[in-house]
């Protein structure tokens, strides 16, 4: 096999963004379009119906990650040869023609944002079926008919066939459910055509060149906030990115790229920011006037960061800090586009001067009063408003660590998969009636320590890795340890932050699986 | 548990959590998103929700495990998908710095 650089393999859902990186010539001038290739490439195995619909191909909806990774499949275990244009352009148009509606991906984003979380499926037996071995996210992110549903268990247990002795397999009459019943449940739960798919069909997709107010925040780092400008890219929904980003410790970084934009919402980039390479994974509202979600490092995506980029008039898109302590005074800035006229941040809370005033920023020094009621509230420039963006505190009542259950990967160590580091962040939240309001994320001080008795004992908090000072955790090395009896580094761990809000000190924690590296991964875990 | 006997930490564990009703909990204990969690131990976590059940080291009985498709969301099959994954490895224990990921090519 040959060797790829360690780079691209990483970065595979990069790849998507990918075509409107490439010139004109190379992406699309000489190439086939989407139908075409279908024809060339696809039919030739997938035979069309009488209706012309290509067998399994037309049975089934997904994201353009799912296509990517079906492609993909198409590639290792069929031997379709693709150029990456062809490639390229067989997923925008698989995506576009047989996607899902934003509504239907919306309980499933975290998937493709690559946040990591507990999952909650809302059906047990799927759950039990599915999610062991990847997320409900990866099922839940596909619609089928109920004969695709049930050829998918029929190539899981073809490809994989030692699944029938897995726990909870074996232990039940696992292939009649799996072939029988559940396919059914299947179509029903997530089924092929839906009323959401027809309507998202007719959306008419927007153009999204032009300037855009960017704002957001990097665990780890802080807020930022800043202009993307989105040029017209080469081909239909591509473009380029120009980012110019203004830290909250006041520094600045220029940033481009590339993006398409797939099914009419769904927006992949991929950015080179600093040093850095990133992808972009977000979400365009119907209305074409604002792009929120995630991004991250490729080959390290816990490291990233939300993003809200916004456009046209009296909209806001992030206020900066966006607490304030009863009787504190502190500089806010409000990032938006179309701003002008009055500012208000609620209840309580006095403009003691305006700094700056555009279009853009709105940047003010703010007071709560010393008895100011706790509590979110409704911020307005104008007749642009953001409801509860400001939260004015009393105390700290509690932290919590995000991500409250965690994983990070060994790595390293003279071979080639690298560590996967975890990122925490502190998050205040306050006491309210109600129950708990999260005030913001706030500089902590970080420590690890061993889960349980088990990993006290066996020094998990020694040999797994180590926390910085801005919650990044960094794995140990992959590979036998002598100086641990031979067993890897994995680890079982209470990570723990502390917040000082006056003179006290108020903790919370996470838990954190140091696991060992992963030799496969997929687009959608 | 009368005509079985534990002999190790994780058949002591199973058989305590059998006595106090707790072994349903411990099968379908939840772990994040894209880890696998299944029982036999899982990948990431064991059926406690912890790690000190895990086959440790990974590399020792690597393809033991792995051959047969054990965790193939981590480890690469390689009955079906990567056949020669492993063919510049052929000690897992000794070898394992040369196994390359074979997520897909960009």
């Amino acid at each position: 096999m040959k060797r790829m650089s360690l780079g691209l393999r990483f970065a595979a859902w990069a790849s998507l963004a990918l075509a409107a990186l490439m010139p004109a010539h190379e992406a699309h001038a000489a190439e086939p379009s989407g139908p075409a290739l279908l024809n060339a490439k696809c039919s030739t195995c997938h035979a069309r119906s009488e209706t012309g619909a290509l067998f399994r191909i037309d049975a089934q909806r997904k994201t353009p990650e799912g296509w990517m990774m079906t492609i993909d499949r198409m590639q290792k275990w069929h031997g379709v040869i693709l150029t990456e244009a062809e490639e390229a352009t067989l997923i925008k148009h698989l995506a576009d023609t047989r996607g899902l509606a934003p509504e239907e991906a919306a309980p499933f984003r975290y998937a493709v944002e690559r946040r990591t979380l507990v999952e909650t499926p809302d059906d047990s037996d799927l759950a039990a079926m599915c999610a062991r071995c990847h997320s409900y996210a990866r099922v839940g992110l596909q619609r089928r008919a109920e004969g695709e549903w049930r050829r998918l268990a029929h190539m899981h247990l073809g490809q994989w066939p030692t699944l029938e002795y897995q726990s909870l397999s074996r232990d039940r009459k696992w292939w009649e459910l799996a072939s029988g019943e559940l396919p059914g449940k299947l179509a029903a739960k997530w089924p092929l055509v839906s009323e959401a798919w027809t309507a998202w069909q007719r959306h008419p997709t927007a153009s999204l060149a032009g300037r855009w107010r960017v704002a957001g925040h990097r665990p780890g780092k802080g807020d930022y906030q800043g202009v993307l400008t989105i040029g017209r890219g080469n081909g239909e929904d591509r473009y380029s990115l120009d980012y110019q980003l203004t830290w909250a410790d006041g520094t600045v970084e220029r940033a481009s790229g590339g993006a398409v934009l797939y099914t009419g919402y769904e927006w992949r980039g991929a950015v080179t920011l600093g040093n850095e390479r990133v992808s972009e994974v977000l979400r365009l509202s119907p209305d074409g006037t604002r792009l929120h979600g995630r991004w991250f490092v490729d080959g390290q995506d816990a490291i990233g960061a939300d993003m809200v980029a916004v456009r046209g008039k009296a909209v806001i898109a992030a206020l900066s800090p966006a607490y304030l302590k009863a009787g504190e005074t502190r500089r806010i800035t409000i990032a938006g586009s179309g701003l002008g006229g009055t500012v208000s941040l609620g209840a309580d809370v006095r403009i003691d001067k305006i700094e700056t005033a555009t279009a853009e920023t709105v940047t003010v020094i703010a007071s709560a009063q010393a008895k100011a009621k706790p509590g979110l509230r409704d911020v307005a420039v104008g007749t642009a408003k953001a409801s509860g963006a400001l939260a004015v505190y009393d105390a700290v009542s509690s932290v919590r660590v995000e991500p409250e259950t965690m994983l990070a990967r060994l790595g390293g160590g003279g071979a080639p998969v690298p560590v996967a580091p975890a990122q925490f962040e502190a998050v205040a939240y306050m006491a309210a009636p109600e129950g708990e309001i999260r005030i913001g994320p706030m500089p902590a001080k970080w420590s690890a320590a061993g889960f349980d008795e088990t990993a006290i004992h066996d020094e998990d908090a020694r040999f797994g890795g180590v926390v910085s000072a801005s919650g990044l955790f960094t794995p140990a090395e992959a590979g036998p340890n002598s100086k641990r009896n031979g067993n890897n580094n994995v680890a079982n761990l209470l990570i723990k932050a502390e917040i000082g809000d006056g003179a006290r000190v108020v903790e919370g924690k996470a838990h954190l699986i140091v696991a060992p590296q992963r030799w496969n991964d997929a687009a959608i875990r | 548990m009368k005509h079985l006997k534990p002999i190790n930490k994780k058949a002591r564990q199973m058989e305590r959590l059998a006595e106090e009703g707790k072994l349903d909990e411990a099968r379908v204990m939840q772990v994040v998103n894209g880890c696998t969690s299944t029982f036999d131990p899982g990948w990431e976590v064991d059926p406690f929700g912890g790690i000190a059940a895990l086959c440790q080291p990974v590399e020792a009985d690597l393809y033991g495990c792995a051959d047969p498709c054990w965790w193939p969301a981590q480890v690469p099959d390689t009955i079906n998908t990567h056949p020669n994954w492993s063919a510049e490895a052929p000690s897992g224990h000794r070898d394992w710095r040369n196994l390359q990921p074979v997520f897909r090519k960009k």
